[in-house]
């Protein structure tokens, strides 16, 4: 579906919220190198991936930034940088800016302040943030199940019902981290809760996804008091 | 014997710079200007700061005066035009005529420096409104706000939060006749752009366009620093009509690189006006049979390889006279037509002697 640039859908919401997001992003430290100014010469978008795909423009993002277009801002911060694939092509640029960068920054921004976008986006990888943040070590390849990946289309049932067969017909071994993934060192564990909880990690969950941050809550608490912290963080 | 003397027209930048060479290579300039005073366009029009290096304009004028006013081998001549010329290279008698005195002055070459003038937005581009609405000015009285550090809505004396600049008006369109583009309206709009964030840093300002034309250094000495630095907006879509809306301006057009048609509110719009020919460019076509082109600009017959020589023999035109032009290509063309006007007259006295 076409994006809707004329802003109708937020009308509603205050253009000091909107504005108050874009300042935000613009305090960004990385923000004066991302973007300089925009030719609107399209050289990003004709290496984008996603705007192949997608009703996807990296160009417009960064002219909007430029242009300091704070409604326009509002809408892409919602409904444009979750497509993009962070493959950073569009570094291209001759003035070189960072598109990909600036959406980085935006999508930071998105996720602290838990946009509804920013939690529709994360939503299908509940269990991957869940794994990585509870156990320190990424998704093993028995994770992908449809209740786990919702986003990844249908066909991830089919694969899922041999998931088994079809790992062991891979030349290379893929499934020995099933269990050494969720092997980690207590002192390692422990350092990387307390990184969660000291650097706003936790603050940004409870943002975005409420249940995750209660499950991942219940056990780090117990892990940490055991280790002798105090893990309420209040 | 020829007249060894060069006759120049015009004492603008154009007419000044030529005065310059001819006198710096030992020979004799005649200066005429209509006006009471040297300067041309940039003094008359009140320029503030020059494109593309901001220099003032007041400055650089009195500096130019200053090379040829008590110069032993310039003679000026103000309040005066040309009304009448005869002759040939090595020997024209031209006219001037200041008030109800007449002079006849020999010369051995002809250089015209006449000029343009801005293109009057109230002719043909009536969309816009100029005479209509106090705050649709141009970007000749915008210059004449920056220099005074006064710039003010002319509706209401208050400071503008919004100001956009319209490019290409009386440029590049097939109906008003002017086909060509008049060069410099792209970086003196920037650079006004520029001037108008420092002095207004709450003033969002914008710049509506069809084609940037920012050539060679423009590009990184106005264009960037304007977009980068001072946050101007540049928008590729040229505004179909300007209107009224409450006491503010609502200009219409379409924002085409986000593909999205674009009515927004501005508390002034700066015409970015291009040049047409003087009337003393027209007038001294008329009076030495000197060919125009179908804008009347005075054609040269070199092409590319010589801008400056006309199609009458010891007749040279440089500057804006010949069409659009920046202050680089108008001194540029000015100490060309020098060297031309020069050489011209002394090959007529080696075949007279």
């Amino acid at each position: 579906m076409a994006l809707d640039l004329s802003g109708k859908q937020y009308a509603q919401v205050p253009f000091e919220e909107k504005q108050r997001l874009f300042n935000e992003v613009k305090a960004d430290f990385r923000f004066d190198e991302y973007l300089y100014g925009c030719y609107e010469c399209g050289v990003c978008v004709a290496a984008c991936p996603s705007a192949r795909f997608y009703d996807f423009s990296p160009r417009k993002i960064a002219q909007t930034a430029a242009r300091e277009d704070v409604d326009l801002f509002y809408v892409f911060l919602n409904d444009s940088i979750w497509d993009c694939s962070q493959c950073f092509s569009c570094d291209r640029c001759p003035r070189q800016n960072s598109p990909g960068g600036l959406i980085t920054v935006m999508r930071e921004v998105a996720v602290k302040n838990g946009l509804a976008s920013a939690q529709e986006a994360l939503e299908g990888y509940g269990r991957i943030v869940y794994k990585i943040m509870s156990t320190g070590t990424q998704v093993s390849p028995d994770m992908l199940q449809p209740n786990a990946f919702p986003d990844w289309g249908p066909h991830v049932k089919e694969i899922s019902n041999n998931l088994d067969v079809w790992r062991r017909a891979l030349p290379p071994e893929t499934l020995h981290t099933t269990e050494t993934g969720w092997a980690v060192d207590d002192k390692t564990v422990i350092e990387l809760y307390l990184i969660w909880h000291m650097t706003g990690v936790m603050d940004i969950i409870k943002e975005v996804d409420e249940g995750l941050f209660m499950i991942l809550q219940d056990v780090m608490e117990e892990r940490l008091e055991e280790a002798g912290y105090d893990a309420s963080f209040n | 014997m020829p007249e060894q003397s060069i006759l120049i027209i015009g004492g603008g930048p154009a007419g000044m710079e030529a005065a310059r060479g001819v006198a710096d290579l030992g020979y004799r300039a005649i200066l005429v200007e209509k006006r009471s005073c040297l300067g041309g366009m940039p003094d008359e029009a009140g320029y503030a700061a020059l494109t593309p290096d901001f220099r003032s304009a007041s400055e650089a004028t009195a500096e130019m005066v200053a090379a040829i006013e008590n110069n032993a081998n310039v003679t000026i001549r103000l309040n005066s035009t040309v009304t009448a010329a005869t002759g040939r290279l090595g020997d024209f008698e031209v006219t001037l005529k200041n008030g109800q005195t007449a002079e006849k002055v020999k010369a051995g070459a002809v250089i015209i420096a006449t000029g343009f003038q801005h293109f009057d937005p109230g002719r043909e581009t009536q969309q816009y409104g100029y005479y209509e609405f106090d705050d649709v000015i141009t970007l000749v009285d915008l210059e004449k706000m920056l220099k005074e550090h006064n710039v003010v809505r002319p509706s209401n004396g208050q400071p503008p939060e919004r100001l956009c600049f319209i490019q290409c008006v009386g440029s590049r369109d097939r109906q008003i006749g002017n086909e060509y583009c008049s060069k410099v309206c792209c970086g003196v709009a920037s650079k006004e752009a520029i001037e108008v964030r420092q002095q207004l840093p709450n003033c969002k300002v914008f710049i509506f366009y069809i084609d940037m034309r920012m050539y060679g250094y423009w590009e990184n000495l106005i264009y960037w620093p304007a977009q980068e630095k001072y946050k101007v907006s540049y928008i590729k879509g040229i505004a179909t009509e300007i209107m009224k809306k409450g006491d503010r301006l609502l200009v219409r057009g379409e924002d085409t690189t986000m593909g999205r048609p674009m009515e927004v509110p501005m508390d002034i719009v700066v015409l970015s006006v291009g040049m047409e020919s003087s009337a003393g460019t027209r007038e001294m076509a008329q009076i030495f049979g000197l060919k125009q082109n179908k804008y009347k600009f005075i054609e040269t017959i070199g092409g590319a390889l010589n801008t400056v020589t006309t199609n009458v023999e010891g007749v040279f035109v440089c500057g804006a006279a010949t069409g659009p032009a920046d202050l680089e290509d108008t001194v540029s063309s000015a100490n060309a037509a020098a060297m031309k006007a020069l050489a011209a007259v002394q090959r007529t006295q080696r075949l007279a002697g």
